[in-house]
């Protein structure tokens, strides 16, 4: 109980020094919303896996590099997050970033729903052209989508987490949206016309 | 009436900036409830926030289905292991530290003891127990006691025996270097050519455990003038 009280800076040099259980109440606390972040944007869990591991290294190796002072450290590990996760998708080809989501078994889960096999089916395929849809997104434009609408932040939140004033995440949201809507529109309705054509 | 007239005058550029922000909490209650009104009568408009509620609606079944989305417990591991290793790594850094410290502290402490042993066994006999040497030292020579020099332990090559002193195994013997005028090994026992009894040479004496000059030898240029035989 302790432990969780306990301040993240006291709870940071703790760490630093070697103590395992101060270590992993960080990294337990800040881990999830992390790699959610990293996956979402990435759309590979082996690249999210990737940027989430290298972050607490650097916070292991490198633990000078968070001041308290100019900040808390979950702003501090997600503005490294970022940066590792834009380097990613400067480095990687669009199409790579499209790998499958659920090569580890973990990545993708349905909610439980009661629905037939058959609406399962359509929502879930429904859900994938989302999910593809905002990876076709630029980052950007992808990262305020992300942030805004999957982790449902705040525009002061993510503003402050993208480093950007409120009316520039505002903007970006909704091109993002616009374009979501544009493309969703585009792969929904190709096989209606496709059908169409056929007939 | 003001109000009103705001609402109706929102357009459809208005209303796809604002309107689709119309269900966030960051959102002004006003500007919702004009983009609504807007959507209302505006029949391209209602189509495009019918459309955006779609997709958030998938959005949301999407944000759910990844909710409790986490690192896999490998990450953890490895983690774990680069801590377990550095701290591994920092134990023997800190030993390395300390004995870096450490060791030429206790050799400066061993040869500080070191000396002050040798100086104390050097130094002692002088004043002391061999206060023939020294006084021969000052009053032969007229230097101060201070510049009777020892130059090495057990370096007995080429010494003379003194008259009636026993030669020696002992391995405590000092030798003392010291300048003196050639009359005063006379009083070693030693002859001396009357001529040059006022000459100074520079001297070693072996100096016995009891502080007794046991022999003597002149340096190599004093010793060409052979005075000793």
């Amino acid at each position: 109980m302790k432990i969780i009280d306990e301040k993240e800076p006291a709870l940071l040099k703790r760490a630093v020094r070697g103590d395992e259980q101060a270590f992993l109440a960080l990294y337990q606390k800040h881990q999830a919303p992390l790699y959610r972040y990293a996956l979402r944007m990435t759309g590979s869990p082996w690249a999210a896996e990737e940027v989430v591991q290298e972050v607490f290294l650097l916070l292991i190796r490198e633990p000078q590099k968070f001041q308290p002072d100019r900040g808390e450290l979950g702003a501090f590990l997600f503005g490294v997050t970022r940066n590792r996760v834009m380097k990613h998708l400067e480095r990687l080809p669009r199409e790579s970033s499209l790998d499958e989501i659920n090569d580890n078994g973990t990545a993708w889960r349905e909610p439980e729903d009661p629905l037939t096999p058959m609406m399962l089916a359509e929502k879930s395929e429904r859900i994938e052209q989302v999910r593809e849809a905002i990876l076709g997104l630029p980052a950007e434009f992808r990262e305020a989508v992300v942030l805004c609408e999957l982790e449902e932040m705040s525009y002061e939140e993510a503003a402050r987490a993208c480093g950007c004033p409120v009316g520039t995440i505002r903007s970006r949201l909704h091109r993002g949206r616009a374009l979501l809507l544009a493309k969703l529109e585009l792969l929904r309705d190709a096989p209606r016309r496709a059908s169409a054509g056929a007939r | 009436m003001v109000e009103g007239s705001k609402k109706l005058m929102m357009k459809c550029e208005e209303f796809e900036l604002l309107g689709l922000d119309m269900d966030r909490s960051d959102v002004q209650p006003e500007e919702a409830e004009t983009a609504a009104e807007h959507a209302a009568t505006c029949p391209r408009c209602f189509a495009l926030l019918e459309s955006w509620r779609e997709l958030k609606e998938d959005l949301r079944v999407l944000r759910e289905a990844t909710r409790f989305e986490s690192t896999p417990a490998r990450v953890e591991m490895r983690l774990k292991q680069e801590l377990r290793t550095r701290r591994e790594a920092r134990v023997p850094r800190r030993t390395v530290r300390l004995v870096s410290w450490a060791l030429p502290a206790a050799a400066a402490l061993a040869i500080a003891i070191g000396w002050a042993q040798w100086h104390k066994s050097v130094s002692a006999p002088l004043t002391t127990t061999q206060p023939q040497i020294a006084a021969i030292a000052k009053g032969a020579t007229n230097l101060p006691a201070e510049s009777i020099l020892l130059a090495a332990d057990y370096d007995t090559g080429d010494f003379t025996q003194l008259p009636g002193s026993m030669p020696t195994a002992s391995s405590e013997e000092a030798i003392l270097q010291a300048r003196v005028q050639r009359g005063a090994l006379m009083q070693f026992g030693l002859p001396v050519a009357p001529e040059q009894a006022t000459d100074w040479v520079d001297v070693d004496f072996l100096v016995g455990e009891d502080g007794q000059p046991l022999a003597v030898r002149l340096h190599q240029d004093s010793q060409t003038e052979a005075v000793m035989q």
